[in-house]
């Protein structure tokens, strides 16, 4: 086993649990900004560097759009805001993911031989054991987003480990996909942080059914 | 290459769209400019064109050339009715998005990259949520949006990856095969928003102008749907497995969303809950399809996605135009709406024409023969008769829009205009702009339902188109060219290999495509090693 891959390895799973845990924004970025970096690393052999280039970029890009988003601006009267941390810690979401990272390694494969690096089987399923919770039973947008991204790229991590390093072609296509997907949390991050005093929480509106007024609409203006 | 102008006018016009939304004029002026650029870059792509990049590439076909000129005509007309009828700012730029990631999705040979770039198609779809005021429970729907993207993203890149290597080693029990397959059949599902995965999609219908409503459940999911259906006809139809039990999920499925979504959208008391629900009954078809594992079923399957996806974009206009005509977008407040407005009457009697299809249409014959290549006896006439059931809700809409409606003046449908002021030129577009309004918006939504009707129809060479084979790379693999190889007689699948062939999982993607079989080899083509 490269040592240097375990050690990307274990730095992804713990970008992870720091992006899952954490209760200040910029921090949980900063834990995603590890995630998106090392994650194309984890490949046996290692990618192309234009492949490998296209990634790192991609991966600095999204977390930019996301730390513009989470970034105190008091000047601008935005107040500091906070997101949804692990209801369990992060020893208990550490232990998962250890959990999920012995699994992802014995089961690399899963029943056939694969092309890629145990490791990279490893990270990917202890990032998702990690981001699913974080997807599913967020209470605000920018965990629930945090974990969509992670998610793919937990997918992304599992793919290089079945079918070996991709190639310059998809790590184009799959860095455009993770900034297309952390461009649009910015955006949404962004409007509900801008609305009201609720930093990145849900709306208790949108959560349920609703009946749309007859004026919901702005035909007013016509 | 013909597809790479295509690309840039999409991508960097939905780049440029959304950095100018805080100017909502210069943004939607912008929009509607690339939007019109993507029609015409859309007619000049030319199929069969491959660029090669490192061991993959990108390909265009005439299906792929169909869907993007018909996909860009109806965002175009829905962001002028959306503009018309007061909208959302970002939906010219989620439409351009959407459009980009289609192109790429319909381009890549790779299942597995494909299903990438539609995933960055609907992350785009979570922007229509926002609005100037209230981002907050905007941003709520958004987030519902991208989660639902990303679960139904991971789902479908974990089925590509199990079969995207050489399996012929595995020591596993074939019924992993049918998880995978299951896996990207609901990837698909939750995308539409299909019932019972239809939470999400039922949020946003509450939360959108109906304008915008199609590009994220129609147009978006329609890109991954063809992307399963070939890596369905290429992955797992050839392995001839008994997948009987994980089939009958992806059926339950498809019948719940014909059936449920029509029941569901004939007692909804808004026409946006209509719309909505009359995409999910649609998309029930899809999912029919991606039951059938049968390459029998890929021709009809690509013709009825793009009959659908402009008829239910068409109907979506219909709902707009309506709202903004009658300031309401309640049933029972809209009596009398068909007798004051015979043109929108009009203009629903084409898009039920062309949603439910009359024998002999291209896109009602798509989907019978969906129906009865995935069902049959009892079974195949009660699904077929629910396919029929969006006339509970078309008949109910009629049937307030048939009442007298009292001394209630009708609605003038001639478009008023003004002598030309050529001393004040900017203002006369204005003024004539704003008191056209609801004539522009029945118009565009008329043009969209006579564009439903003609693709139901099989114009455009639609049938042929989505009878060719998936993007390749390597070989000029579809052209219906006079003097130009046609694909082999009665190939209207994608990839399956030949019946000697020992298929051993991996895609076949890159590969020259095959003739492919019409019948299933009788046995598996791995040898499963028992597991103890």
């Amino acid at each position: 086993m490269n040592p240097i891959l375990a050690g990307i390895a274990l730095a992804v799973v713990a970008g992870t649990v720091v992006a899952v845990s954490s209760r200040d924004a910029r921090t949980t970025i900063l834990g995603l900004a590890v995630v998106l970096i090392g994650s194309p690393v984890l490949a046996d052999p290692i990618p192309a560097p234009l492949g490998l280039a296209t990634r790192i970029v991609g991966a600095i890009l999204a977390a930019y759009l996301l730390w513009v988003v989470a970034r105190d601006r008091p000047g601008a009267g935005v107040p500091s805001a906070v997101t949804g941390a692990s209801r369990i810690g992060w020893p208990a979401e550490s232990l998962v993911a250890a959990a999920a990272f012995v699994v992802g390694f014995a089961a690399h494969g899963l029943g056939a031989p694969a092309l890629g690096s145990p490791l990279a089987s490893a990270a990917g399923f202890a990032v998702a054991a990690l981001a699913m919770p974080a997807t599913l039973t967020g209470r605000d947008v920018l965990r629930v987003g945090l974990g969509s991204v992670l998610l793919v790229d937990a997918a992304l991590l599992v793919r290089a480990a079945l079918g070996g390093t991709p190639d310059e072609l998809e790590q184009l296509i799959a860095s455009g996909t993770l900034v297309v997907l952390a461009g649009t949390l910015a955006t949404l991050a962004g409007s509900a942080r801008a609305d009201g005093t609720g930093g990145f929480g849900f709306s208790l509106e949108g959560r349920t059914r609703r009946h749309r007024e007859p004026d919901a609409h702005p035909s007013d203006a016509i | 290459m013909s597809l790479l102008p295509f690309l840039l006018v999409t991508g960097l016009g939905a780049i440029a769209t959304l950095m100018l939304r805080d100017r909502q004029r210069a943004a939607t002026r912008v929009g509607v400019v690339a939007l019109i650029a993507a029609v015409v870059t859309g007619l000049l792509i030319r199929p069969s064109q491959v660029i090669e990049i490192g061991t993959g590439g990108i390909a265009t076909t005439d299906y792929l050339r169909l869907f993007l000129v018909l996909g860009a005509l109806v965002a175009l007309l829905l962001a002028v009715v959306g503009e018309a009828t007061g909208s959302r700012r970002d939906a010219p730029a989620v439409a351009l998005g959407i459009l980009a990631t289609s192109a790429l999705a319909l381009s890549l040979p790779d299942p597995g990259v494909a299903v990438l770039a539609a995933t960055a198609g609907g992350a785009f779809g979570a922007l229509v949520a926002l609005a100037p005021v209230g981002g907050r429970v905007g941003a709520t729907v958004g987030a519902r949006v991208l989660r639902a993207t990303a679960v139904a993203s991971t789902m479908a890149i974990a089925a590509t990856a199990w079969f995207g290597r050489d399996l012929s080693q595995l020591a596993a029990q074939p019924i992993v095969f049918g998880l995978a397959y299951l896996a990207f059949a609901l990837a698909v599902a939750i995308r539409f928003g299909a019932i019972p995965a239809h939470t999400w999609a039922a949020r946003l219908t509450e939360a959108v102008p109906e304008t915008t409503l199609p590009l994220v459940t129609a147009l978006a999911p329609a890109a991954l749907a063809i992307v399963a259906l070939a890596w369905a006809d290429a992955s797992v139809a050839p392995l001839a497995l008994d997948l009987g039990s994980v089939r009958v999920v992806v059926l339950a499925v498809a019948i719940a969303s014909i059936v449920l979504a029509s029941i569901a959208a004939w007692i909804q008391e808004d026409i946006e809950h209509v719309v909505g629900y009359a995409i999910v009954g649609d998309a029930g078809v899809v999912m029919l399809a991606i039951a059938a594992l049968d390459p029998a079923a890929w021709a009809p399957a690509r013709t009825w996605i793009l009959s659908f996806v402009v008829a239910r974009s068409a109907f979506a206009a219909w709902a707009a135009a309506t709202r903004a005509t009658f300031g309401t977008g309640r049933i029972t407040e809209l009596r009398g709406w068909a007798v004051r407005a015979p043109v929108l009457a009009v203009v629903l009697a084409l898009v039920v024409v062309a949603s439910i299809g009359l024998p002999g249409l291209a896109a009602a014959e798509a989907r019978g023969a969906l129906v009865g290549l995935v069902l049959d006896g009892p079974l195949a006439a009660a699904v077929l008769l629910g396919t029929l059931s969006p006339l509970l809700y078309y008949g109910r809409l009629f049937f307030f829009g048939i009442e007298r409606p009292g001394r209630t003046p009708r609605v003038p449908w001639r478009p008023v205009i003004s002598g030309i002021d050529l001393t004040h030129l900017r203002g006369w577009l204005a003024r004539t702009w704003s008191d056209n309004r609801l004539v522009t918006a029945t118009g565009s939504a008329a043009l969209l339902a006579v564009l439903a009707l003609v693709v139901s129809a099989g114009a455009f060479g639609s049938p042929q188109a989505a009878a060719g084979l998936p993007p390749t790379i390597g070989i000029s693999v579809e052209s219906f060219a006079p003097g130009e190889p046609l694909p082999p007689e009665g190939s209207d699948a994608p990839s399956a290999a030949p019946p000697d062939a020992t298929p051993d999982g991996s895609p076949s993607a890159s590969s020259a495509p095959t003739a492919p079989s019409q019948e299933p080899s009788g046995s598996p083509s791995f040898e499963a090693v028992p597991t103890t």
